[in-house]
């Protein structure tokens, strides 16, 4: 019999650590990337957002008729392992005002991005030294903060192109999957609530930290698929924010839904009604990352975003968009080589070959995720 | 009305044309492109134009704005297609402008007229989904292998109206989408010292009409006057392979756009402040410095370098003491980066041998080199930039929901 929370990464025994490493790419050609999908890190990534997905969709508690959701909203928490991830991404936010925009720049991408990347550099060490973060990442005499910094490093977009993308997105949740590995976030109840906090008050604030990046240093859509692609510059907050409208499961071993919303959740199709997402900005994630597509672009939607226009006429409620967006990433992140290549490898997560197949318990769950992972 | 005519007012009105009609389109216009060479010689008026990007209504504007086809001639560098909604509409309806008036329409190819960049970057989707198959696609990617790799533009005047003395002293003038003129430079005095020399040539027969781009010393007559130096066309810019521009026309281009490599490089590469050469963050093609467009502008005879492929937000950006522009033609790109776009018009000289200038000004010539810091002198042709803002959109019409992506069945 398999528990939902088996779907969960694993963590490292902190006695016999692997050898730590600066991360590096191993995707050099688009033949590389059937390798990486028999990779570790691949199934580990998997693994990791699937475990967060299940732990942020609405739960029906016994002998309840109303089922508890889990919208955003205050971002303070008492665990402390998530304070020192927002201490840290507040401070990597407060760099900013720092490196105020070039008034003079004439191409769209502003050259301050750079100012504000080495600032970045130059504070990371000091950063990741700090507080709690600072003891997870002692272990292997400090050569895991080498390997976890690499990946933070990564998920703020490229200086040298100023440009933004899902790959960097990508990265923070593999810095945050190196984290959960070493066992940063042990203080916390695994198996939904220490994933949820994740999910609501670190990569939500994170987010928001990069929508800001991009708004004030203009950083380009270049490497978008334009009005052919889900969004600009984001994937994940249509995962977790659709999850976050599933109908709700009753019990912690109940797969993820793969169709169905939770009573009281907005339709799909008011993702086309500006005030309605206006209202939800703050409560979800999906409309969310919607209501800042409406702030930064000018146009019909329907023209400007038509996947989410088609996504948003789904019958089959937010059960069936979440299903489909975990689909979807995994064919247009995943496995996409310009995506995919820039992704560097580590001992957290290894380009080794994935030799640990998932028994015949998770191996359901997977299935019944319809996630291909193998 | 025939049925070219048909398909071009269908298309002007946003709608596709059928699949058969476009493989009998694309067929037409391969026919037509395989007679071009890779550098196509154009002859000034002319109006130059950088992405589309598949912004269809913004090209109607464009049109609006720089007069209609075959009234006005129309040079456009390439990338019609990803990115926007309408890379379809967009580069069917030039291609069948391309077709119908063969003189009066130039398409040189961007670095989004690829098979490879086209599935990534939206043009592929947009064919699945507005055809539910890729035989369109694949017909589009077929004509982009003919499509020339670049343009010399000749006969552009030195002044904007050569009828009007009062306006000969003006080098660049910017007017709104409504015509009216923003701001007017006036060409900048020389330096009394060089100004026999340069206007030397205008006194007697110039002895250099050869074909711009070739180098060749032509013989006296005849040949159409290049009274301001020619002006290169071309999608991204130079290459560390390519020195005069008889290297591109002995490029094999009739291909997918290589990895690397002289053609590759001339799609791909940026001007940018280094000297010299350097890599590019794009992963293909060059950045290249004011050196080496001054050297590669000597050699050929060229007044300036038009290209496209980087976003400028005031539509057009001129650089290198302006031997280069970058033109810009997709205003508010991808919905969101609230710049304006342009095109770049050029006048037809109408002075005969008119005054005859040239970057290079004869200047140095027999010393071989390029002479640096001749200071003020500006000998490129007059150019008009017509600048314009995106498309109202209220009058557009929202489509029925389509059926979603696989993923989500």
């Amino acid at each position: 019999m398999s528990h939902a929370h088996e779907l969960s990464l694993g963590i490292i025994d902190s006695a016999s650590p692997p050898v730590f490493q600066t991360p590096t790419k191993c995707i050099h050609q688009p033949d590389d990337v059937s390798r990486f999908l028999a990779s570790a890190a691949y199934r580990d990534i998997g693994l990791f957002i699937l475990q967060l997905n299940h732990a942020v969709c609405p739960r029906q508690p016994a002998g309840s008729s109303t089922p508890t959701t889990f919208p955003l909203g205050s971002k303070s928490t008492r665990t402390a392992s998530i304070r020192s991830c927002q201490t840290l991404l507040f401070s990597i936010r407060d760099l900013i005002d720092k490196a105020p925009p070039d008034p003079g720049s004439q191409r769209f991408g502003n050259v301050s991005f750079r100012k504000w990347f080495e600032l970045l550099k130059e504070e990371l060490g000091d950063l990741l030294d700090d507080g709690l973060l600072g003891q997870t990442l002692r272990i292997g005499n400090g050569h895991a903060k080498d390997e976890v910094a690499s990946y933070l490093l990564g998920s703020f977009g490229s200086s040298q192109r100023l440009d933004y993308g899902t790959g960097h997105e990508l990265n923070f949740l593999a810095f945050l999957g190196c984290l959960w590995k070493l066992g940063h976030f042990k203080d916390g109840i695994q198996g939904g609530d220490i994933e949820r906090e994740l999910v609501l008050l670190v990569i939500q604030p994170y987010l928001e930290i990069v929508r800001q990046l991009i708004t004030t240093y203009t950083l380009e859509p270049a490497g978008s698929h334009g009005v052919w692609g889900l969004d600009d510059h984001s994937f994940i907050p249509y995962i977790f924010g659709s999850a976050q409208l599933t109908r709700p499961i009753s019990s912690e071993l109940e797969p993820m839904p793969t169709d169905g919303s939770v009573r009281g959740a907005p339709k799909p199709s008011d993702v086309t009604n500006p005030s309605i997402v206006e209202s939800m900005r703050h409560v979800n994630m999906y409309f969310s990352a919607v209501a800042f597509i409406n702030d930064v672009k000018k146009g019909p939607f329907w023209e400007h975003s038509p996947m989410l226009f088609d996504i948003s006429g789904i019958k089959d409620g937010w059960g069936k968009i979440n299903k489909g967006m975990i689909k979807m990433f995994n064919a247009e992140v995943l496995s996409k080589f310009p995506v995919i290549q820039h992704f560097p490898f580590g001992s957290l997560f290894s380009w080794d070959e994935n030799r640990q197949p998932l028994e015949q318990g998770r191996r359901r769950q997977v299935a019944s995720s319809h996630v291909p992972l193998s | 009305m025939s049925d070219l005519d048909k398909a071009i007012a269908q298309l002007r009105s946003c709608r596709p044309i059928p699949e058969d009609q476009v493989r009998e389109l694309c067929h037409r216009a391969r026919e037509l492109l395989i007679e071009e060479g890779n550098v196509v010689t154009v002859t000034a008026p002319v109006t130059i134009c950088g992405d589309i990007h598949g912004q269809f209504h913004d090209l109607m504007e464009l049109f609006r704005v720089g007069g209609d086809v075959p009234d006005t001639n129309y040079l456009f560098m390439g990338d019609f297609v990803d990115r926007g909604f309408y890379s379809l509409e967009s580069f069917l309806l030039l291609l069948c402008l391309k077709v119908r008036y063969p003189d009066r329409m130039t398409l040189i190819r961007g670095n989004h007229e690829s098979r490879q960049i086209t599935t990534v970057y939206g043009f592929y989707d947009e064919c699945l989904r507005k055809y539910g198959s890729a035989n369109v696609w694949r017909y589009c990617c077929d004509v982009f292998d003919y499509l020339a790799l670049g343009a010399i533009v000749l006969g552009a005047s030195s002044t904007l109206s050569p009828g009007s003395p009062e306006d000969d002293d003006t080098e660049i003038e910017v007017c709104d989408q409504g015509g009216s003129i923003i701001s007017r430079f006036p060409r900048q005095p020389r330096p009394s010292s060089s100004q026999d020399k340069l206007d030397a040539p205008s006194k007697g027969t110039p002895d250099k009409t050869g074909p711009p781009g070739s180098g060749a010393s032509g013989s006296s007559s005849g040949s159409v006057g290049n009274p301001t130096g020619a002006i290169l066309c071309v999608h991204g810019g130079l290459s560390p392979l390519v020195d005069t521009v008889d290297k591109i026309r002995l490029i094999d281009r009739k291909q997918e756009v290589p990895h690397e490599g002289a053609m590759c490089d001339l799609l791909w590469s940026d001007p940018d402040e280094i000297d010299g050469w350097g890599l590019s963050p794009r992963g293909a093609g060059f950045l290249f410095g004011a050196d080496i467009v001054k050297v590669f502008n000597h050699r050929n005879d060229l007044s300036l370098i038009a290209r496209a492929h980087q976003l400028v937000m005031e539509g057009f950006k001129e650089m290198f003491d302006a031997s280069i522009v970058t033109v810009w033609s997709a205003p508010n790109y991808c919905y969101r980066c609230g710049n304006v776009a342009a095109v770049l018009e050029l006048t037809e000289d109408e002075s005969g041998t008119g005054i005859f200038q040239r970057t290079n000004g004869d200047v140095g010539r027999s010393s071989g080199g390029v002479v640096e810091s001749r200071g003020g002198p500006k000998h490129g042709p007059a150019r008009r930039y017509r600048v314009f803002q995106a498309a109202p959109q209220d009058s557009r019409g929202m489509p029925a929901k389509k059926p979603v992506a696989d993923y989500f069945l």
